[in-house]
């Protein structure tokens, strides 16, 4: 049974999806049911999601769950899928994250329900399907089956410049993703397979690329990823998609799509060409830098609340690449913290948008102010949910970026790190900035505008879909240990061989064991 | 052999290796006599016996593949090879779809249904001759065969004063195509005389065994070269395209799709079996070799065409307004696409990465053809009779007024575009794949990102469709049911090739039992 669970997990929302075809066809059919049918299937898969935490224990190195048939034998390429502990958690964020997209759609989506809940189920099931994907090809495909869903869902419920902004997305992420296929033919005629946990055995072997071949290679793949992810200068189809989608579509793009890129950094970049890792290493910390504080100073002076929080995102995402690249335990370990946290503290801050946005219709700060007088609740929660984003202790964001930070600043793969580390700490400054300010001007003060007086506080449902993210956010802040736990393993299996270049140096290796105890004390201290 | 044994050899007649062929045309004929002696309401019948002869056709072929001893007649004029049959299955799936989006289609603008019929079993057996040839003479023989019929499809609509252009156009230019491929043959074969007397040969195998000795190095590579630009008209390859939009544009959506699909890859068809076959890579030679030089020559000028022709397609199908120009223009694209397998099949060292090179230009062409009559299906339908809408604007937001046109067209986009899950994602791997293989990297790379470029006007469609609302009124118009069944075969077979393509493209690879007991 085991072997099949990540395969229902993928296929759970895409038969769910079948079942609204189906149940548009009965001639009683409600227009008002096809929500609750695309709620039960996204809640079943979460539920049936929930197995993987309990398969997956401290310590544990190895795929999980695996399940591998041979799909197309002629080219190669299989059906491989498992879970270890770096893509268990981002797959649960998907599973829990659906849910809740559809919650906050209920009354928010008014035209063509059918094909807009059809589009999320998809969309669920592509996005676990590239977390889980052990297939090179089998990854790809699904990379970019999880466009297209995105695509619709922006260019039909989207805002004014929904087609610009969908196409754009769309553009962008193709051309990346369709060089990182040449990428992954290319390492198919190294290997003569597709399937990563055996490319990763052929090259513990010693059969490694040439260098002048990793060098393309690591570029293909990491164009497709820093392009999804997005970094700084790559980052522009983001405020767009961003802000035109509609507040389902943000939350997961936010939420899982971004992650995607990071995931890939992680799994295929570090965990394939280790050496041009490093070598690409100054280089990608240094966009990653610039992209901390580019997307935190241009985040500040936004006029719009979805904008403000989609360039935060960029602000965010780049601190993940810096704790990726810094190869240290802390480090990666923080970074695939930080995903997780980036993906529920700004899910719910694009929740937040869309719940004014849907009393208002409009996103503009200046015509928002003094929102805690008429709606305590959404404010109370919004300035929790905006602190989990700044990072303030106790709160989930403070875990992630503080190991991030001490990860890089103990850091070997660039010189001086300790500057690189300060001038990357200063991004945690402006994302107080920027949020305070905005929190400032939009909940704070006196109310300013008449039809901001008589705004309906949250409702039982809108409090109820965030009630998992507040959670979270308090859970991961205050006790990482059982995430952190579960992925070390994994972790630390790609960290080994993007940080020992020659095995038999024992001093460099030295300093980092003295890290990985810091994370012990850290952990028990919380 | 000598000039006497090749006179005194007893004519090596098989009726049976061209059993397919034979049975297209007596279909043909039975077709046209059918109709000059049916009702006018029983017209409907030629599409039904010309699908019956297409089955016919289809299990004949899969039994001379399963069963047949002998892979050559007619002293080597025709043969039975893995691309003779992969080639012939793509031909007749072609044709068989056509038909179901043609029957309705005739009736609905009252056109004489058994002579299109008729003309498009014999277009079906000149493709099919193309593909069979072993010889330059059976080649230009299947090409005439198909292009008279398609010129005449073409001006179909006689009333209609575009369908006259189209049809001008295409007889001009396409004739002079043929001069070209004739002029080329003639050449190639006052090159292969010997020096021993024996006078040139226009038999494709014959040719290759003697390049090395070729006598007249300069009329061999001015032969290949006109050759080169018959083919490459034949199959819209970038010099050679300029046609392509106002033929298509101006000819009957049905046959636009059929054009698109089947002369295109009966063109593929002769010019893989011609260059490849008859100017092979000849290891042992050596590049200095004519041989090899020539095999140089011709790689080169492919490499070269491939890539403007990539890019020619998609750049320019992004400035169209008409939806039928645009498909044009992809359509010329695509040729592009195939072109970068032929140019790996040509490159290939290994007699097994050739022929994995041509499986795979054969599974992308049957792709195209597949979500291309899919599209163009809906095309047609949308643009009803005497194709008055075929604007962009005239897509504007049907996309949730005609649920399922709009979701069969937006499948065929998605994989003309090369999507993950649909046919055209494996087609594209497999030829991006073998020409990584012979180590193109950057025809690879130019490749790819053409597919990007071709995101925009694919996804263009879609958006008008789906994106925007529509203004002005919209009948849905009604499907009939072989139209139906046509869409549903081509979405079903778009998704079957993305997702299980293991079937088929080992059937593509499988050889007649002949080549294996010869080896």
């Amino acid at each position: 049974m085991q072997q099949y669970l990540l395969t229902a997990i993928i296929l759970i929302p895409v038969i769910g999806a079948l079942v609204l075809v189906a149940y548009n066809f009965l001639p009683s059919r409600k227009e008002s049911n096809f929500k609750w049918i695309a709620l039960v299937f996204s809640v079943i898969d979460f539920a049936a999601s929930l197995p993987l935490i309990s398969g997956i224990g401290p310590g544990t190195k190895d795929f999980q769950f695996v399940q591998d048939v041979l799909w197309i034998g002629t080219i190669g390429a299989r059906y491989h899928v498992g879970v270890d502990g770096i893509s268990l958690w981002l797959v649960i964020l998907t599973t829990l994250l659906m849910p809740i997209a559809i919650l906050s759609s209920w009354t928010a989506i008014q035209k063509r329900q059918l094909s807009y809940y059809i589009f999320l189920l998809l969309l669920a099931g592509a996005m676990v399907g590239v977390f889980v994907s052990l297939d090179l090809l089998l990854f790809y495909l699904f990379f970019e089956a999880s466009l297209v869903p995105m695509f619709f869902l922006i260019g039909i419920w989207g805002g004014e410049r929904r087609i610009y902004a969908a196409i754009k997305f769309f553009i962008y992420t193709a051309v990346g993703s369709l060089l990182m296929l040449v990428g992954i033919i290319a390492l198919y005629y190294i290997y003569n397979t597709f399937d990563y946990v055996t490319i990763l055995r052929l090259m513990a072997e010693g059969n490694v690329p040439v260098d002048q071949t990793a060098f393309w290679l690591f570029l293909a793949f990491a164009f497709a990823f820093c392009i999804k992810v997005p970094l700084w200068p790559l980052h522009t189809w983001l405020p767009d998609a961003h802000t035109e989608a509609p507040t389902a579509g943000s939350v997961i793009l936010a939420g899982v799509l971004l992650k995607m890129g990071t995931y890939g950094l992680l799994r295929f970049n570090l965990g394939l060409f280790p050496d041009m890792s490093r070598k690409f290493a100054p280089v990608m910390i240094t966009l990653a830098i610039i992209g901390i504080i580019y997307g935190a100073l241009v985040a500040m002076v936004q006029p719009d609340v979805k904008r403000l929080v989609a360039y935060s995102s960029v602000s965010h995402m780049g601190f993940v690449v810096l704790g990726l690249f810094s190869f240290t335990e802390l480090g990666m370990q923080g970074a695939l913290y930080q995903m997780l946290n980036h993906g529920v503290s700004t899910g719910a801050l694009f929740l937040f948008v869309g719940f004014i946005y849907e009393r208002r219709h409009t996103r503009a700060i200046n015509e928002f102010g003094g929102l805690a007088h008429s709606m305590p609740w959404f404010s109370t929660l919004f300035v929790i949910a905006t602190l989990s984003s700044i990072g303030l202790p106790f709160l989930n964001g403070f875990v992630g970026e503080f190991l991030i930070l001490i990860g890089s600043w103990t850091s070997e793969a660039i010189g001086r790190a300790e500057i690189a580390t300060m001038i990357a700490a200063t991004g945690v400054i402006w994302a107080a900035v920027y949020m305070l300010w905005m929190i400032q001007r939009v909940v704070f003060g006196p109310i300013t505008k008449p039809e901001n007086a008589s705004l309906r506080d949250l409702n039982a449902r809108e409090i109820g879909l965030l009630i998992p993210l507040l959670v979270l956010m308090l859970f991961m802040g205050v006790y990482p240990r059982p995430f952190l736990d579960r992925s070390k393993g994994a972790v630390e299996e790609i960290r080994a061989r993007v940080a020992a270049p020659t095995a038999g140096t024992f001093a460099s290796t030295k300093p980092e064991k003295d890290g990985s105890n810091v994370a012990g004390k850290h952990d028990k201290s919380y | 052999m000598n000039l006497l044994a090749l006179q005194f050899t007893p004519p090596d007649v098989n009726l049976w290796l061209i059993l397919p062929e034979i049975i297209i045309c007596v279909v043909a004929v039975v077709v046209m006599l059918v109709d000059a002696f049916a009702r006018s309401s029983q017209r409907w019948m030629t599409g039904g016996i010309s699908l019956v002869g297409l089955a016919a056709a289809a299990a004949s072929s899969v039994w001379l593949w399963g069963s047949w001893p002998m892979n050559q007649a007619f002293n080597g004029m025709i043969v039975l090879d893995e691309l003779r049959m992969g080639f012939t299955f793509v031909f007749l799936v072609v044709s068989a779809i056509t038909v179901l989006v043609s029957v309705a289609w005739v009736e609905e603008d009252k056109l004489p249904a058994g002579e299109f019929h008729s003309l498009l079993m014999f277009a079906t057996a000149g493709m099919m001759f193309m593909a069979s040839a072993g010889d330059l003479v059976i080649v230009f023989l299947g090409l005439e065969i198909l292009s008279i019929a398609t010129y005449v499809m073409c001006g179909f609509r006689r009333t209609d004063i575009r369908s006259n252009e189209s049809s001008m156009k295409y007889f001009i230019l396409g004739s002079f195509s043929s001069a070209f491929l004739l002029y080329g043959i003639a050449l190639v074969y006052g090159a292969t005389a010997t020096t021993s007397g024996l006078p040139g040969t226009t038999n494709i195998a014959e040719i290759a065994r003697r390049l090395p000795e070729a006598q007249f190095p300069l009329l061999l590579f001015a032969g290949a070269a006109m050759m080169l630009v018959g083919f490459g008209f034949k199959i819209a390859t970038a010099p050679f395209h300029v046609w392509t939009p106002d033929v298509y544009e101006g000819a009957p959506t049905p046959v636009t799709a059929f054009m698109a699909a089947g002369p295109k890859a009966a063109g593929f068809a002769s010019f893989l079996r011609v260059f490849v076959f008859a100017f092979p890579l000849v290891v042992a030679a050596g590049s200095t070799n004519i041989a090899g030089k020539l095999h140089a020559a011709w790689v080169g000028a492919l490499v070269i065409i491939a890539i403007i022709t990539m890019t020619i397609g998609n750049v320019v199908a992004i400035a169209q307004n008409n939806v039928k120009r645009m498909l044009a223009y992809s359509s010329i694209a695509h040729a592009g696409y195939a072109l970068v397998g032929f140019v790996a099949a040509g490159a290939a060292t290994v007699i097994d990465k050739r022929n994995a090179a041509i499986s795979a230009v054969i599974f992308y062409l049957l792709t195209y053809a597949v979500m291309n009559l899919g599209a163009f299906a809906v095309v047609q339908l949308i643009a009803r009779s005497g194709d008055r809408r075929t604007e962009v604007e005239d897509y504007n937001g049907i996309g949730f007024k005609s649920p399922w046109l709009a979701f069969s067209l937006s499948i065929m986009l998605l994989s003309l575009l090369g999507m993950p899950l649909t046919a055209g994602f494996i087609g594209k791997v497999l030829v991006f794949r073998a020409a990584l293989d012979e180590g193109y990297y950057l025809l690879v790379v130019i490749g790819v990102l053409n597919t990007a470029v071709s995101a925009y006007y694919y996804l263009r469609l879609i958006i008008v469709m789906f994106f925007r609302e529509r203004t002005t009124s919209w009948a849905a118009p009604r499907v009939p049911i072989s139209v139906g069944v046509a869409l549903a075969v081509t979405i079903l077979g778009v998704l079957y090739l993305g997702l299980f393509p293991n079937r088929v493209i080992n059937a593509l690879q499988t050889k007649p039992p002949a080549a294996v007991s010869s080896r």
